[in-house]
């Protein structure tokens, strides 16, 4: 590496090819002190009762909105498990008072019925 | 004026605010130009140079507080230097990504413009071929061949192995060589 380091500074030397605005350096930290702002330290803000309660304002406001999206979340689940056992339930949906009350009006007595349900290959 | 006594100016920053301001217009005296010309090699121009040099000290100023003496003030205040110089050319390539493309075609016009460089057409070919590294290995090729600046020293500046610092610095010299080769 020594040889092309030899070789650049032969070449360029190491001067520094740039210069300033006269009298720059003499000016200059008069310059940048002027420019400081006037503490050095910025004041930290006075803490506001909004400042210190806001925190626990959102965490409580998060934790409501997270047990209305499982609420929610629930009832959808139990609303479609209802409609499941509805379709599969089918003839026990009447109560026997309902069943009961259809033959008393029907136009036919129990006889009648054993019959139609013996003719056409019934339960027995 | 008096010599710069680094354990005194760090004891007078523990100080009421009128000791504070004191010792960091020593710090300022002491150390604005080498930052100066570090930022400059760096950025070319010297309104920028200025303009971050004037940023940084602004910035070390408002967060003196913070300073708690574990490193040397030259490289707290090299470290904020290095940082905002690497910002402003982060945010410079992202405005001018075509002129940066091509920096030698750039450099080339904005040097001869420069009212304060004032190098020989060697020097602006120099300076042209450390515009083709990277920020990192340009800033350790400046601080090692125009500060000559100890490796060690550097180390403790950029934060970054001696043995790191070697190999940046002599890839650096490569691709230069290389640089000054093509052009013959």
């Amino acid at each position: 590496m020594k040889k092309e380091e030899d070789s650049i500074l032969a070449r360029c030397g190491n001067r520094r090819p740039f210069s300033t605005p006269e009298g720059y350096f003499d000016s200059l930290t008069e310059s940048i002190m002027a420019s400081l702002p006037a503490v050095a330290h910025e004041e930290p803000a006075k803490a506001t009762l909004w400042s210190k309660a806001k925190v626990w304002v959102y965490m409580a406001a998060c934790f409501i909105g997270m047990l209305f999206v499982f609420n929610f979340a629930v009832n959808t689940a139990n609303r479609s498990d209802d409609g499941v056992q509805m379709a599969d339930a089918g003839s026990e949906v009447y109560s026997d008072e309902y069943i009961d009350s259809f033959f008393e009006t029907a136009m036919i007595d129990e006889y009648t019925l054993y019959c139609s349900l013996t003719q056409n290959g019934g339960f027995y | 004026m008096m010599p710069f006594n680094e354990e005194k100016v760090v004891e007078m920053l523990r100080k009421d605010e009128a000791s504070k301001s004191r010792a960091f217009e020593q710090i300022v005296r002491q150390f604005s130009e080498p930052l100066y010309w570090q930022i400059r090699h760096m950025v070319y121009s010297h309104d920028d140079a200025n303009d971050l040099l004037q940023n940084t000290f602004i910035k070390a100023w408002t967060n003196i507080d913070s300073f708690q003496g574990f490193s040397k003030i030259s490289t707290w205040l090299y470290r904020i230097a290095i940082n905002e110089t690497l910002t402003f050319l982060n945010r410079q390539k992202a405005v001018q990504s075509v002129a940066i493309d091509d920096p030698e075609i750039n450099l080339d016009e904005r040097l001869e413009g420069d009212p304060y460089f004032d190098g020989n057409e060697t020097e602006t070919q120099l300076q042209e071929a450390i515009a083709t590294l990277p920020e990192k290995q340009r800033m350790v090729f400046n601080l090692k061949y125009f500060e000559e600046m100890k490796y060690e020293d550097m180390s403790e500046l950029l934060g970054t192995s001696v043995g790191a610092l070697k190999a940046s610095y002599h890839i650096a010299v490569k691709k230069i060589e290389e640089y000054f080769n093509n052009l013959d």
